[in-house]
């Protein structure tokens, strides 16, 4: 693997630095290029309370191409399939190399604050929002109770 | 009339001749009768004896002739009266009115016709009566030295013959050869045509003399040859003398074959042939043996500077070859025109005394002249060749030798005329006469005043681009006021007669070759007295002399017609190519006979034309006595290099093209070679050579810049004036109508000012580029990448921060920093936020302009490494050489937009801005300044030793040019190590240049000066450049 670009390498020492609120980002020992990611659910959301694990990996033209994010803990949210795998525009056609690992990881937040069921995913829990969001709001505090919560 | 170094005055002869003579003279009394004309003190030596088998019986009967008889041998025919038994020798009727045919034309032609054809040799017995004859293969010689009276027979013996003889039959003859006295006369001195020049002239058909003077050379030959008598020592000790007789040299033997040719010479220039590197080693190997045990000399004390030893040596000799001083460096060299041989010793009474010391003689090969007295090798022109450099590659260290200095102690230290020389007439004088005798006085209206004015200055001829540099160098170094100099040169220059002449205080006067030429036309054209020419100079120096090699040139002419007492060429390439390039130094310094062109052409240009190891040796002998040679890497009398230099450590840096830029490439390639191997297989590449040059050239042009290739449709108006910033802030708020704006368009241009790190790679923005449309900052490079992903993705292009669009590439503000600090190159990660110092003048510390201007590889590569230099060397100073001044013209854009300061010199600039160029970049300055110089203008002569970084950007076929270029740099006053980098593009032509400049770099250059030559050195280039 190519020496690790200058950019990365400072990223990763900013997040340690000043790491946003909720949010840690771990580079692999072995790998510095995949980092270990924890996202806090906001306040008021229905993730509240609960501490999300992530895998982020910055492919090798990165910042040229969007980083790989995924969350590793099941989450109950219309824009995040069983996978993990996330819907935003920001790690697809709209990645711009000015965005960083923190601006990515705030979207990633912001996304919990407010689900966007217009835009799903994970077309069932969409369709659960839609319909009775009451209950999928319910369903998703449950999830993170039983799944992001440590202990 | 040139005068022959040459060997024998008859007095000479005769004294030495006296001192040894008793020892041989005892047992010939004998035969006196075959030789009686001879005074008795005259020495005939012996030569040697040799047997004719073939010799015929002209009697019949007994009693004429028996075995072991002593014989005669005579030459005179029995018809005609024997007025004295004596003539064998020579008056030989039919050479004497051949002879004196002209003078007396009563002599009936017929007769003489007769008398020519006539080589009868008889054979008589002591009685007179003749009895045999010698065979034609040898009575066709023998008959000619008898005539020339060259030699006599005496104590020849019959050997073997029938008794009683019987007509016809074969006889046994044992003939001794002795050479007379006479021989040893200086042959023209006994001919009334004595005005007929002694050598092949130039003035058309051989004379009868001349045709008298060969028939005696290639009898003489023929006799050594039979004799089997083989130079004994001396520089033709190795010269194989029987090669000498074969068909091979008939060239130099045949001088009435090259007379003809003279006149047409550049007609066959082209055939001959380039010296190869070890034929110009052994050329100098001899003309600086001696060196190292010179003398030394101290300058005057006018003189500013400190010599170092060797210069001391070279000013003794350039002061001794002045002076007419006793030859400087010893020469004991034979002439090259002779070769010395011994005679044997004699062995008349079957004994040989070896107390009597062997006595040389000599034989001049060229003219046949014999001589008992050693010739020297001597020359009588006051001056020589400086060179200072050596000519090919591989051993090309020498620039910079610090000839200027030499020059200038010299004028220091010899600046009158010797009482002889005031007393005489003028060396001048001297050499009008030979002048108007040669340019035909009808042609030229003799000039008023004849007596040419004499003056006590010095004419510096130099190429206008050295002009000023002489002048400053000689006022370096010379204490004030000591030296007065000025450069006479341009269009106004003053009256040179009045400044020479009024009061006398010029003591230099400096003036370019083109003005020497244009003052030479005027000369031509007008009767009037062209001062420069009318003015008989205390001393001429021709620098770069090799700018008159061609003696036809206009320049070449001009330098020829200049009088001057003292002659100096220094040159670093005394030979180029030929070794005829040497005939114009030779005919400069009025060196005699070397001088007269026939006379080299046939004794150096053509036997080296037919491989005779001879003429290099003639050079050779000739440079000894004229040319001193310094090169860097010679060493003193203590083996120390007389030139200790700062190291040069030479970089190849090789790079990669951009995708783009290999693409456009890689076509002009297939479209070359797809041409050339059509031309190949149709053997055509001769004649399309220079179409095969030219795509050749298009394709180093590539190599360097894609733009240099393109044609030229889009509008290429690149904006070179800087963009005002305060305007483009305006600009911006006019565009936006949110008053936020204001202030944010301010602060980022104030932003500038700091390191402030590029969004998309987090480095500090070397090279920030500005968003027109949002006033957003990314790095360079990190922008363009962004751009091109976008369009390949078939996207318009937008801003990374903000998505505003469409941004295009040539939009884009390019911010271009005075680098006027040194950067600390951040090792750590969080790197040290400097506010920048204040910017100078303009408060501001950078420019802002369009990226409308398209980089290459190589152009990226050389602003990378300034960077990088600047980083490192706040104030550096470095020379960048092209070939191509179009792609100077875009180096100076990129160096304009780093904001470096430059200076340029090429062919084009003119004689005063160079002036102005060079001292600026010599004038110290805490700011770095780039020198871009064209390799060809600036090859030569600079002094550029302020630098010590040299950019080659491309390469040259010849890498000598290449290291006279970075010897500019990397020469006396250079105090610190070189670094030389050299750009090269991967997988491209240049890396086959490299190659051939390896293989065979000499040649190369010859090969493609591109005269539709075709010889097969050139075609076999040609495969490389297109091998796969």
């Amino acid at each position: 693997m190519a020496a690790l670009p200058k950019r990365i390498i400072k990223e990763t020492e900013r997040l340690n630095k000043e790491a946003p609120d909720g949010i840690t980002a771990e580079p692999h020992e072995d790998n510095l290029r995949y980092f270990d990611v924890t996202i806090k659910g906001p306040g008021g959301s229905p993730f509240e309370g609960g501490t999300f694990k992530l895998e982020l990996f910055l492919p090798e033209d990165y910042p040229m191409a969007p980083p790989k994010v995924r969350f590793l803990t099941k989450i109950y949210h219309p824009n995040i399939d069983r996978l993990g795998r996330i819907c935003l525009d920001i790690l697809k056609d709209k990645w711009s190399p000015a965005l960083q690992i923190r601006t990515v990881l705030l979207s990633i937040q912001a996304l919990l604050s407010s689900p966007n069921p217009d835009d799903p995913l994970a077309t069932d829990v969409a369709k659960h929002y839609k319909e009775n969001e009451k209950e999928a709001i319910a369903q998703s505090q449950e999830w993170t109770r039983k799944y992001a919560v440590a202990g | 009339m040139k005068k022959e170094p040459s060997p024998s005055s008859s007095k000479a002869a005769s004294s030495s001749s006296l001192s040894s003579a008793s020892a041989v003279k005892q047992q010939n009394g004998k035969k006196r009768k075959t030789s009686p004309t001879s005074k008795p003190e005259k020495r005939e030596f012996y030569l040697g004896t040799f047997l004719v088998g073939n010799a015929w019986s002209t009697s019949k009967g007994s009693g004429y002739v028996k075995p072991g008889d002593t014989i005669c041998v005579e030459r005179e025919s029995p018809d005609e009266a024997r007025p004295s038994k004596s003539d064998t020798k020579g008056k030989g009727k039919g050479k004497q009115a051949t002879l004196f045919s002209m003078l007396k034309p009563q002599v009936k032609g017929g007769a003489a016709k007769k008398a020519k054809a006539n080589t009868i040799v008889r054979l008589t017995n002591e009685r007179g009566f003749e009895f045999g004859r010698l065979p034609q293969d040898i009575s066709s010689w023998v008959s000619k030295l008898l005539d020339h009276d060259i030699i006599t027979f005496k104590g020849s013996t019959m050997v073997e013959c029938e008794v009683p003889l019987r007509t016809g039959s074969d006889l046994v003859v044992s003939l001794s050869v002795y050479i007379r006295p006479s021989a040893f006369k200086r042959y023209e001195a006994s001919s009334s045509e004595s005005s007929t020049p002694k050598f092949w002239s130039n003035e058309g058909a051989e004379t009868e003399h001349e045709e008298r003077l060969r028939e005696r050379k290639t009898a003489l030959r023929q006799l050594f040859e039979r004799l089997d008598i083989k130079p004994s020592s001396g520089s033709n000790a190795d010269f194989d003398e029987a090669s000498y007789t074969s068909s091979k040299k008939e060239n130099v033997a045949r001088p009435t074959k090259a007379t003809p040719l003279v006149n047409d010479v550049d007609a066959d220039e082209n055939e001959e042939e380039i010296l190869s590197e070890n034929e110009l080693d052994v050329i100098y190997k001899r003309a600086q043996a001696n060196d190292a045990a010179m003398d030394e000399m101290e300058p005057s004390s006018e003189f500013a500077l400190t010599l170092r030893p060797y210069q001391k040596q070279a000013l003794h000799w350039m002061y001794s070859r002045e002076t007419g001083a006793a030859s400087a460096r010893a020469s004991h060299s034979l002439h090259p025109l002779w070769a010395e041989y011994m005679f044997p010793p004699n062995p008349s009474n079957g004994l040989i005394d070896l107390t009597v010391d062997e006595i040389p003689f000599y034989y001049n090969t060229h003219s046949g002249e014999l001589s008992l007295d050693f010739p020297r090798a001597e020359n009588l022109c006051k001056g020589g060749i400086l060179a200072y450099v050596y000519l090919l590659p591989c051993l090309y260290e020498i620039l910079g030798m610090g000839k200027t200095i030499m020059v200038s102690s010299l004028i220091q230290t010899n600046r009158n005329y010797t009482e002889e020389e005031l007393a005489g007439p003028s060396a001048d004088q001297r050499q009008n006469k030979k002048k108007q005798l040669k340019l035909d006085a009808a042609f030229r209206p003799i000039k008023s005043k004849q007596t040419s004015r004499r003056s006590r200055a010095t004419l510096i001829v130099a190429p206008a681009s050295l002009l000023d540099q002489w002048c400053s160098e000689l006022q370096r170094s010379s204490k004030k006021g000591s030296l007065n100099a000025f450069v006479w040169h341009g269009q106004n220059r003053d009256d040179l007669e009045t400044m020479v002449d009024t009061n006398d205080v010029s003591d230099v006067v400096i003036t370019s070759y083109g003005t020497l030429a244009a003052e030479h036309a005027r000369l031509e054209k007008s009767s009037k007295n062209v001062p420069i020419f009318d003015i008989e100079w205390f001393r001429v120096v021709l620098d770069e002399a090799h700018n008159c090699k061609s003696r036809t040139s206009k320049t070449a002419k001009a330098v020829f017609d200049l009088k001057a007492g003292r002659r100096w060429a220094l040159t670093g390439t005394p030979i180029v190519n030929r070794l005829e390039d040497l005939y114009s130094l030779l005919k400069f310094l009025d060196f005699t006979p070397w001088s007269e062109h026939s006379f080299f052409r046939s004794i150096v240009t053509l036997p080296f034309l037919n491989h005779e190891p001879k003429a290099i040796e003639v050079v050779q002998v000739i440079l000894e006595s004229v040319l001193l040679r310094r090169e860097k890497s010679m060493r003193d009398k203590d083996g120390k290099k007389i030139v200790d230099l700062p190291s040069k450590e030479v970089v190849v840096e090789e790079l990669q093209f951009t995708s783009l830029e290999r693409s456009i490439y890689d076509s002009l390639y297939r479209v070359a070679k797809t041409k050339f191997d059509s031309l190949t297989a149709s053997g055509m590449v001769g004649k399309r050579y220079t179409h095969i040059l030219a795509m050749l050239m298009r394709l180093r042009r590539a190599v360097l810049h894609p733009s240099l290739v393109l044609e030229k449709n889009e509008n290429e108006q690149r904006s070179t004036e800087n963009i005002d910033v305060n305007e483009l802030i305006k600009q911006f708020d006019a565009n936006t109508e949110n008053g936020q704006n204001e202030s944010y368009a301010q602060t980022v241009i104030e932003g500038l000012q700091e390191d402030e790190e590029c969004p998309i790679c987090f480095y500090v923005m070397e090279e920030p580029m500005i968003i027109p449309e949002c006033f957003h900052k990314s790095c360079k490079d990190c922008i363009l990448t962004y751009l091109l992903k976008l369009s390949e993705k078939g996207e318009d292009g937008h801003c990374p921060t903000c998505r505003q669009g469409p941004v295009a590439e040539d939009q884009l503000l390019e911010v271009v920093r005075d680098r006027q600090r040194l950067r600390q190159t951040s090792v750590g990660i969080e790197p040290e936020r400097q506010p920048n110092e204040e910017g100078q003048s303009n408060g501001v510390g950078f420019t802002i302009r369009k990226n409308d201007f398209k980089s290459s590889t190589k152009l990226n590569a050389l602003v990378q490494n300034l960077r990088r230099l600047q980083d490192q060397d706040p104030c550096f100073r470095a020379v960048v050489f092209s070939q191509f001044t179009s792609f100077l013209d875009l180096i100076e854009i990129a160096l304009q937009r780093e904001n470096l300061e430059w200076y340029r010199l090429d062919g084009s600039t003119e004689i005063k801005k160079r002036h102005q160029a060079i001292a600026e970049f010599n004038k110290p300055s805490r700011k770095p300044k780039i020198f871009m110089l064209s390799l060809k203008a600036g090859g030569v002569g600079l002094n550029l030793t302020a630098a010590n970084h040299v950019f080659m950007m491309d390469c040259w076929w010849n890498s000598a040019i290449e290291q006279q270029a970075i010897d500019r740099v990397h020469r006396i006053g250079q105090e610190k190590t070189v670094f030389v980098k050299h750009f090269i593009i991967a997988e491209t032509i240049e890396g086959r240049i490299l190659q051939i400049q390896k293989r065979k770099a000499a040649i190369v250059k010859e090969a493609f000066k591109g005269q539709g030559s075709t010889d097969s050195e050139s075609l076999e280039n040609l495969k490389i450049m297109f091998e796969e």
